[in-house]
């Protein structure tokens, strides 16, 4: 994995790259073995998969189609949290666009696996299942993410993990795929002044 | 501001006559009187100097159309503060309208407020009475007392006589005391439920609009009934191009008719109406551009005889309500000369001369008095008017004791030095 | 995110952007998609608290709302005021000084004088919600029907509307009418000529007859409810004569069918006025998807506005 500092800009945000933490590649190895993983311990559940918009949905998808690859078809559902968060009073001169979340499935007795792409204080996936459970009772819930970096604010541990990094918390970590994206990877980056930063 | 010789050094002195100015100063003696006029007047000896470089010294104008709400209103307005008003405005006589509480519709009511307007006023006010009693539009009011008084007019002041029999009767029957018949045209049937002018602006607001025809057809209807009867027919408020048609086509026939403009008719449209403002509200209301355009242009040719304001105060309380609630009219005497200062004589539209003959001289003309001229051997009654400065129209600037007005928050140009009525200097200094 | 800035109030549709007119309209289909969950609510409001201030009686408008602010977990506080206990003018201020001292985060405002809800708003930092004033504008009922057309024709732009009624008095004609032109649909009206005011937006073309309406091929027809008895006067003879020349009938209905139009209306509905029991079955009738998009709309505002409760 070459770790080389560049400054360069992710064309998206104008946010400065300090550090790449994992190449195209290196993603593609963290989901083949997360997708083991669940295989082995998801063997015979009725399995389902919720991503969290944005990322989080392309992260899911990503490793249900592994798993396709292997016989297994997990059902992929979305999940737009903006309207379970504990920040609205806060959310400033931005106004959010909400996104669809669509759970085409039935969720009691399922064993149903929520996806997003990094977790940090946990705020996020604490309003995942806030809203995950207004659609129905899953059996049980667990957490799969690509990066995991510290900081919980919330006693919420994810349950399958691509990478675990150290970061510090005025650190900004940024996951890139390329179907939502121009490039791919997972970065450090420096934010461009300003610019409003929702810990996830 | 008491007695004293007064010298008013370097002005330019405005006339209806000319469109130029006369450099001069003016010296007004103790009594109030004009004792010269001429360039490098010496100052007498203890006399006020009043320095009007650059200034213009105007002959004071005269309102036929002002609501000063007493008795019965006061909480809007009092004589003493619509005095005080009208000298901010550079305004030295006044036609009080008779919609007070009570209505000044029999000769001691016509007694009392001449008698109320001379301890309280500091300019002559003339207080017309009501065509009908009460202003109910069902009888005739008692004409030969009110003559005997004095009445310079008769109207029933924002009301219309809506039966064409009795306003048929009430001309015929002024006549005899050649009374002077004012009409405030409107045909309430038409404009009942109405709020502002009916149209595009009206549609966009959701209001219940007063089309033009309201006003239209009562011109039309009072100018056949003058015509029929003989009597002199004013008409208030002239608001649309086609009622100023019926106008022309009256006095080209003959017809003993006179008509009147308010500065806001002349200078705002409905389109000026924003964000339900009611300091906009106005009746008859503000109309479109095209109808403006044309009361400019009869103001200029004469067509239109006189500028009115109808000064109508009410407290920013009650303009405080939905636009539909709210009460019509805004003040205007301290206003009007500001305004047409501003949008036409500053632009070249026309001149002083002309803002004199339509504003000063036909005014008086009209209830029978002599036109004020800035001569020597003339009373002084004049202001002193700074074309170069700035008037910021704001709710401290107003001395009327309703601040309600549409040109609130603008700056005008020009500033009103003061105003020279008799012995009396009502002004900065 | 996007670029918009945030809102306070909605009073009309007139000063909002396009681009805000597409954010709440997006925003709408996923508050409609919560419907179909057995739990409707998001806790997105909790803790709000939303005034329901109605000076005219409207159960359905209030009712929506309150719906609306309930599935967004906010507390909603419902003020029915009659005419009659209110002295116009004075009665507002006084009012407005106890709305402020509640400290409502929202406040929905249906009266009977235009420009009320503009007066609330400017003296109150809660963000306010035009529900109806007087003639002139009705913003949700407007999103609502635009929200219901998208529906049925996502390629929107160049469809044909027709308003049928009094667009002389009708609040939901501006606003509708008004978004409409807004997002790219033509718009016509037909009703009798005492009640199509002149003085309407130049882009409402005046169609004459049912006839003359059906040759220009409406996409939609839109009904407004009629009301024969005002107090301004008489402006159209009687309610057989209106539902004979302008009444949805069994042979318009014919039309509509052949076109493949749908019908709409801003309820309630009198029956036997603009439409009759026939029509009310027609298959091709949005009324009650306009009732349920009304809620997911109202979801939408309360979502978008932001209220500066500093202010107070």
């Amino acid at each position: 994995m070459n770790l080389s500092k560049r400054l360069r800009t992710l064309s998206d945000t104008g946010d400065i790259i300090r550090e790449e933490i994992l190449s195209p590649e290196g993603i593609q190895e963290a989901i083949a073995v997360m997708a083991r993983d669940i295989a082995y311990r998801c063997a015979g559940d009725n399995v389902a998969f919720i991503g969290i918009y944005t990322r989080g949905v392309t992260f899911a998808r990503r490793v249900a189609a592994e798993l396709k690859t292997q016989g297994l078809d997990y059902p992929v559902g979305t999940l737009d949290i903006s309207l379970y968060r504990d920040d609205f009073d806060n959310r400033g001169s931005e106004l959010p666009r909400l996104e669809s979340s669509d759970v085409p499935f039935a969720l009691d007795g399922a064993r149903v696996i929520i996806f997003d792409e990094v977790i940090f204080t946990g705020r996020t996936v604490r309003a995942a299942l806030d809203g995950l459970m207004d659609y129905g009772r899953p059996a049980k819930i667990e957490l799969a993410v690509l990066i995991d970096r510290g900081h919980r604010e919330i006693p919420i541990q994810p349950d399958y993990v691509g990478k675990k990094i150290g970061t510090t918390r005025d650190q900004y970590v940024k996951v890139r795929f390329h179907e939502d994206d121009e490039r791919e990877g997972v970065f450090i980056v420096k934010k461009r002044a300003g610019q409003p930063h929702h810990p996830a | 501001m008491g007695e004293r010789t007064r010298l008013f050094k370097n002005g330019r002195i405005a006339s209806a006559d000319s469109s130029d100015f006369r450099e001069a100063d003016v010296l007004v003696d103790a009594d109030g009187l004009i004792t010269a006029i001429g360039s490098g007047l010496a100052t007498p000896e203890g006399s006020e100097v009043i320095d009007c470089t650059g200034c213009l010294l105007v002959p004071g104008m005269f309102d036929v159309h002002v609501h000063a709400r007493e008795p019965g209103h006061e909480h809007k307005e009092t004589l003493a503060t619509c005095s005080a008003a009208a000298l901010h405005g550079g305004v030295t006589g006044v036609v009080l309208m008779p919609d007070t509480s009570p209505p000044v519709d029999s000769g001691n009511l016509v007694k009392s407020a001449m008698d109320l307007v001379s301890e309280v006023s500091a300019i002559p006010m003339y207080q017309s009475g009501c065509l009908t009693k009460g202003r109910e539009g069902n009888e005739m009011a008692g004409f030969s007392g009110m003559a005997s008084r004095g009445v310079p007019m008769l109207t029933d002041a924002d009301r219309t006589v809506a039966c064409p029999d009795l306003m048929r009767r009430c001309m015929e029957y002024a006549c005899d005391f050649d009374l002077l018949v004012t009409s405030h045209t409107d045909t309430p049937a038409l404009s009942k439920a109405g709020v502002v002018n009916e149209g595009r602006v009206s549609y966009r607001f959701g209001l219940p609009g007063i089309p033009a025809i309201s006003q239209e057809l009562a011109i039309d209807r009072d100018i056949h009934v003058a015509q029929h009867t003989g009597a002199r027919l004013h008409l208030q408020q002239l608001s649309s191009a086609r009622g100023l048609e019926s106008v022309r086509r009256a006095k080209g026939a003959g017809t003993r008719v006179t008509c009147e403009v308010s500065p806001q008719h002349l200078v705002l449209t409905e389109l000026d109406i924003r964000d339900y403002n009611t300091h906009f509200k106005f009746n008859p209301p503000l109309r479109s551009v095209q109808d403006t355009e044309a009361l400019v242009a009869g103001l200029i040719d004469g067509s239109i005889d006189l500028i009115a304001s109808d000064h109508a105060p009410h407290t920013e309380f009650e303009k405080s309500s939905d636009f539909g609630s709210a009460p019509f009219g805004a003040t205007g005497l301290e206003t009007s000369v500001l305004v047409l200062h501003d949008r036409f004589i500053r632009t070249g539209v026309f001149g002083w001369d002309l803002l004199i003959q339509r504003y000063s001289d036909a005014p008086r003309k009209l209830i029978g008095l002599e036109p004020v001229v800035i001569a020597e051997g003339c009373a002084a009654e004049f202001f002193v008017f700074d074309p170069a400065a700035e008037t910021a129209i704001t709710r401290e600037y107003l001395r009327t004791k309703s601040p309600v007005s549409p040109f609130l928050g603008e700056t005008l140009a020009g500033k009103m030095r003061g105003t020279v009525l008799g012995m009396a200097w009502h002004g900065e200094e | 995110m996007s670029e918009l800035k945030p809102r306070k109030d909605l009073l009309d549709i007139e000063s909002l952007d396009l681009e805000e007119i597409e954010y709440v309209l997006e925003n709408a289909v996923p508050f409609k998609q919560l419907f179909q969950r057995s739990v409707k609510k998001v806790p997105t409001l909790r803790g709000k608290t939303v005034l329901n201030l109605f000076y005219e009686p409207s159960t359905r408008t209030s009712s929506s709302f309150e719906v609306a602010a309930n599935r967004m977990s906010a507390d909603v506080t419902n003020f029915t005021i009659s005419s009659s206990s209110v002295v116009k003018g004075e009665s507002l201020l006084d009012t407005i000084e106890t709305l402020q001292a509640m400290r409502s985060d929202y406040i929905v405002i249906r009266h009977q004088a235009a420009g009320v809800p503009g007066i609330v708003a400017k003296h109150t930092g809660a963000s306010v919600i035009n529900a109806g004033d007087g003639y002139h504008a009705h913003p949700t009922q407007a999103l609502l029907d635009a929200m219901t057309i998208r529906e049925v024709y996502p390629e929107y732009k160049g469809r044909k509307v027709v308003i049928v009624g009094d667009i002389l008095h009708s609040r939901v004609a501006r606003s509708t009418s008004t978004l409409l032109h807004k997002l790219g649909i033509e718009v016509a009206v037909l009703g009798p000529g005492s009640l199509v005011p002149g003085g309407r937006h130049d882009f409402m073309t005046r169609l004459r007859s049912w006839d003359e309406v059906f040759d220009w091929g409406p996409d939609a027809v839109y009904l407004l409810r009629v009301q024969m008895e005002r107090q301004e006067g008489q402006f159209f003879p009687s309610i057989a004569e209106y539902h004979k020349m302008y009444g949805m009938n069994s042979q318009r209905l014919v039309r509509m069918r052949e076109l493949g139009a749908y019908l709409m209306h801003p309820g309630p509905v009198n029956r036997g006025v603009e439409i009759t029991d026939e029509a009310m079955r027609y298959e091709r009738s949005l009324i009650s998807t306009q009732v349920e998009n009304g809620i997911a709309v109202r979801m939408a505002v309360l979502h978008w506005l932001k209220p500066e409760t500093d202010k107070d």
